[in-house]
């Protein structure tokens, strides 16, 4: 009855099974006595007052710290993807250096040097005509007038499929205009821009040569002749 | 090998005609753009196929080809020796034409030309009706060499005149027979060459330089890609031969980007003639040396003019400069250049190698030789069509074009593209050459020719020309720049039905504007098609301005489409195209168009297959009332569907 009583009681203070169950566990896993550990608990106490960690504001600390941690995960991924971006324009610099260096670095060569950068990425991005005008020693505002004088450039990304309705002479007598505007009604889009999907560019075009086929459509390299209005919707769904 | 010596050339045209065996099965299939838009890749790939079937891939040659000539008819292969030439041919029929003509020598009958007007299946290809009133130096050998191949083209006798230019002539002399065969410019101007080549040739100045101009921008011509295509050697040949004459060291070829076929095949062509010794130091022992250089044009027009082609060169907008002393005399980098057209290059080689005086011999006294037009638009046979100069308009587009399509009526022919004019019914009969064209308002140009009919509204292309034009320009100088954009406005007010009766003179003062005050030939020829058009097709416009009328039915804001309730058999068929919905009906009820909601796209116009959609101009159709009950036509009777 004695050793039960003393068991429940620790410095006076009765225990609940819970903390009676835990201080036998310390006094067995540590083989401290009972006032070691209460001279152990009050030490840690004094620590954890002397830190400040009483205080509400550490839920808030950590919550920040936690924050912060986010942002900079965040940040590094942004990074990460800055870094790749500019591992790509890196990649398209180093593209255009060969390209430049194929003509032996000769101003004069600019519209061909222009062509075939449009001819491997399908437009010439703003770092491609910072590095072309360093490269060959020509002011940037004369390689700007140059890329908007001809039609062959394009100074933004285009669609994944080139759409090319051609309304050259012989085209427009038989009835080009309206394969256009049938096409610009499918695709919502007119003239010279690219869907919001990404997947169709959309132009007109002055004569393919093919003149006898006419009404001609040429999507990416296939051409189509003699098309009708209703048509084009099924040309246009083989292209993904 | 390298070819030192005349010698050494013709040893080399022996030696591969004897390597080819006369007898030989050879399979020329055109892979131009116009047939392999029509699929004649498959076909060489089934022939191919088929070939290897038999085992006979060793024993016959497929030839890839450029353009053969008729278009509207691809794919095209002929078959040597025989020349069988076959039309339409599918990558089906591949298996037949190997069995049966190949394997027996039999025609596959069903591939040949049928005569629309005897329904006769034609046999051979001179007596075809496109091609029997043809007369083609030029564009005889695309069917029988492979472009990429440089050994056909010596075959043929390629490069012999270059070999008696460089060994039994003078510069001075093949100069003269340039001049003496009266060669003038295919590019359009019709300058005489022979007088462009020794105003070079006499310049101040070194080095010179000579180009060839492949910046084809008309709509609606394609001769100078086809040579380049297919015969590139030609080209290559006569530019080496005025270098020659000219004292040119350096060449450049300026190939429009658009034509991505031509461009490969000219610089395999330059390749092929530099490992041969065509190109390069000392060629064939002459002590003449000669370089050439590809420059690809980024696709503007006003580049295809001379100085504004040699600014591109220069890798500077291609823009035209004022020419107080003409290019031949200061062109690229200030230095004298002759610039001529694809066209005149690949003559070259035939007045020298047949001399002036037989070049002479064909077409009219003031323009020599032969002319190659692309024939387009709504005539019966289209495609490219080389004829002597001097044939009638008339025998070029019933003769060779067979008439217009569908019986329907002529109303004007357009020769030289935006730079040219319409030519009405009553010169008809107007021979074709330089001068000619000239007088009644149009010019030869680069040999565009589209054919209008009753359905072609006059005003409508002259606008389509003219916004062209207007976009084309480099806006360098004020006639052309600010010109070219209020005659654009004047036209799309008459088109929409908005014309007032003062336009028609405003039209007219600006294009005497423009003749008299543009700085190059875009601005001064872009008058052509409107003064042309005012003058033989004034009706038209009046009927636009004054009646609210399109004769052609073509203008939007002045036609109205309309179903006839007697025709109609309530098919459902434009009502499920209309892409506004515009259209009301069901099974038995004729079908209505709301006027309101009609965009006036013609599309019910075009699916209709008991053609009961109608056109009314001015827009006024009878008034429709839903709910009539079809009227069922016999089978049989359906209105030419």
């Amino acid at each position: 009855m004695e050793k039960r009583r003393r068991k429940e009681f620790f410095v006076g203070v009765r225990l609940t099974e819970e903390q009676r169950k835990l201080l036998n566990r310390i006094q067995e896993n540590a083989g401290l006595s009972k006032t070691e550990i209460l001279l152990r608990g009050l030490e840690l106490l004094s620590e954890y007052y002397s830190l400040g960690l009483d205080k509400p504001t550490l839920s808030m600390e950590l919550k920040r710290l936690e924050e912060e941690a986010l942002r900079h995960a965040e940040a590094l991924k942004r990074i990460r993807r800055r870094e790749e971006a500019l591992k790509e324009i890196v990649r398209e610099l180093r593209d255009i250096d060969r390209i430049v260096d194929k003509y032996g670095g000769d101003p004069s060569a600019l519209i061909q040097i222009l062509l075939d950068i449009q001819a491997k990425y399908h437009w010439i991005s703003k770092p491609a005509l910072i590095w072309v005008s360093e490269r060959l020693g020509i002011p940037l505002s004369r390689i700007y007038q140059i890329a908007t004088f001809y039609k062959a450039f394009s100074l933004t990304p285009q669609g994944r499929h080139r759409v090319r309705v051609c309304l050259g002479t012989a085209c427009h007598v038989r009835g080009g205009p309206q394969i256009m505007e049938a096409a610009e009604r499918l695709l919502g889009i007119r003239d010279g821009e690219v869907t919001p999907d990404g997947r169709f560019t959309l132009e007109r075009v002055n004569c393919l040569g093919c003149c006898a086929l006419g009404p001609v459509v040429v999507v990416d390299n296939d051409y189509y002749g003699g098309v009708k209005p209703g048509d084009l919707e099924k040309i246009l769904s083989k292209y993904e | 090998m390298k070819v030192r010596s005349p010698e050494d050339l013709e040893k080399l045209r022996r030696e591969i005609l004897a390597r080819k065996k006369p007898d030989r099965p050879v399979i020329a299939v055109c892979v131009s753009t116009g047939c392999s838009a029509l699929g004649a890749r498959r076909v060489v790939e089934a022939l191919r196929e088929e070939l290897k079937k038999h085992g006979l891939e060793d024993k016959v040659e497929i030839k890839e080809t450029g353009c053969m000539g008729f278009c509207e008819l691809g794919p095209r292969l002929i078959i040597y020796p025989q020349e069988i030439p076959y039309f339409k041919v599918k990558p089906e029929d591949a298996s037949e034409i190997v069995e049966k003509t190949i394997l027996k020598g039999e025609p596959v009958e069903k591939l040949f030309y049928t005569d629309p007007a005897t329904g006769e299946k034609i046999r051979k290809l001179e007596e075809i009706p496109f091609y029997k009133y043809q007369v083609r130096l030029l564009l005889e050998n695309n069917a029988k060499i492979d472009p990429k191949n440089i050994e056909d083209y010596i075959a043929l006798g390629g490069y012999k005149a270059l070999a008696k230019a460089l060994t039994q002539m003078t510069p001075e002399q093949v100069l003269e027979e340039v001049k003496k065969a009266n060669l003038r410019g295919r590019g359009g101007g019709g300058f005489p060459a022979g007088v462009k080549w020794e105003t070079t040739k006499n310049a101040p100045g070194e080095p010179k330089y000579v180009i060839v101009n492949c910046d084809e921008g008309d709509p609606g011509a394609f001769m100078d890609r086809t040579l380049m295509e297919g015969n590139p050697h030609s080209v290559l040949e006569g530019l080496i031969i005025g270098a020659y004459a000219i004292g040119a060291k350096e060449g450049f070829i300026y190939v429009r980007e658009e034509y991505p076929t031509a461009v490969e095949n000219i610089a395999t062509a330059i390749r092929q003639a530099e490992e041969y010794g065509f190109l390069g130091e000392n060629i064939m022992g002459s002590g003449f040396s000669f370089r050439v250089k590809i420059h690809r044009g980024a696709g503007a027009f006003v580049s295809g003019e001379s100085s504004a082609l040699m600014s591109a060169i220069e890798g500077k907008v291609g823009e035209p400069r004022p020419k107080y002393i003409h290019t031949a005399v200061r062109g690229i980098w200030n230095k004298p250049s002759c610039l001529n057209n694809v066209e005149t290059w690949a003559n070259v080689p035939l007045i020298i190698l047949k001399g002036a005086d037989w070049f002479k011999s064909i077409g009219t006294a003031g323009s020599s030789g032969t002319k190659i037009f692309s024939l387009v638009g709504k005539v019966n046979n289209t495609g490219l069509v080389e004829v002597p100069m001097g044939i009638t308009l008339r025998d070029l587009i019933y003769k060779i074009g067979g008439g217009i399509r569908g019986g329907k009526r002529f109303k004007a022919v357009q020769t030289g593209g935006p730079s040219g004019g319409f030519i009405p019914e009553k010169y008809l009969d107007l021979p074709v050459d330089f001068d000619e064209l000239t007088k009644v308002g149009s010019m030869m140009g680069s040999g565009g020719m589209i054919v209008m009919d009753e359905d072609t509204c006059i005003v409508d292309v002259t606008r389509y020309y003219i916004d062209f034009l207007s976009s084309e320009s480099c806006g360098k100088c004020v006639p052309c720049r600010e010109g070219l954009k209020q005659a654009l406005n004047i036209l799309n007010r008459i088109c929409n039905g908005q014309g007032k009766a003062e336009d028609l003179e405003t039209l007219e003062d600006l294009c005497e504007v423009l003749r008299a005050a543009s700085l190059c030939a875009l601005g001064t020829t872009a008058a052509n098609p409107i003064a042309t058009s005012l003058k033989y097709f004034r009706d038209e416009y009046e009927a636009h301005i004054f009646e609210q009328r399109c004769p052609a039915k073509v203008c939007k804001a002045l036609t109205a489409y309309y179903i006839n309730p007697e025709k109609c058999q309530a098919c459902m068929i434009c009502l499920r195209n209309c892409p506004v919905k515009a259209i009301s009906g069901e099974k038995d009820i004729v079908h209505v168009i709301d006027q309101e909601k009609c965009i006036r796209c013609g599309v019910c116009f075009q699916v209709c297959p008991f053609n009961s959609v109608e056109k009314y101009s001015p827009p006024t159709p009878p008034p429709a009332r839903y709910g009539i009950k079809v009227k069922r036509v016999k089978k049989g009777e359906k209105g030419g569907a």
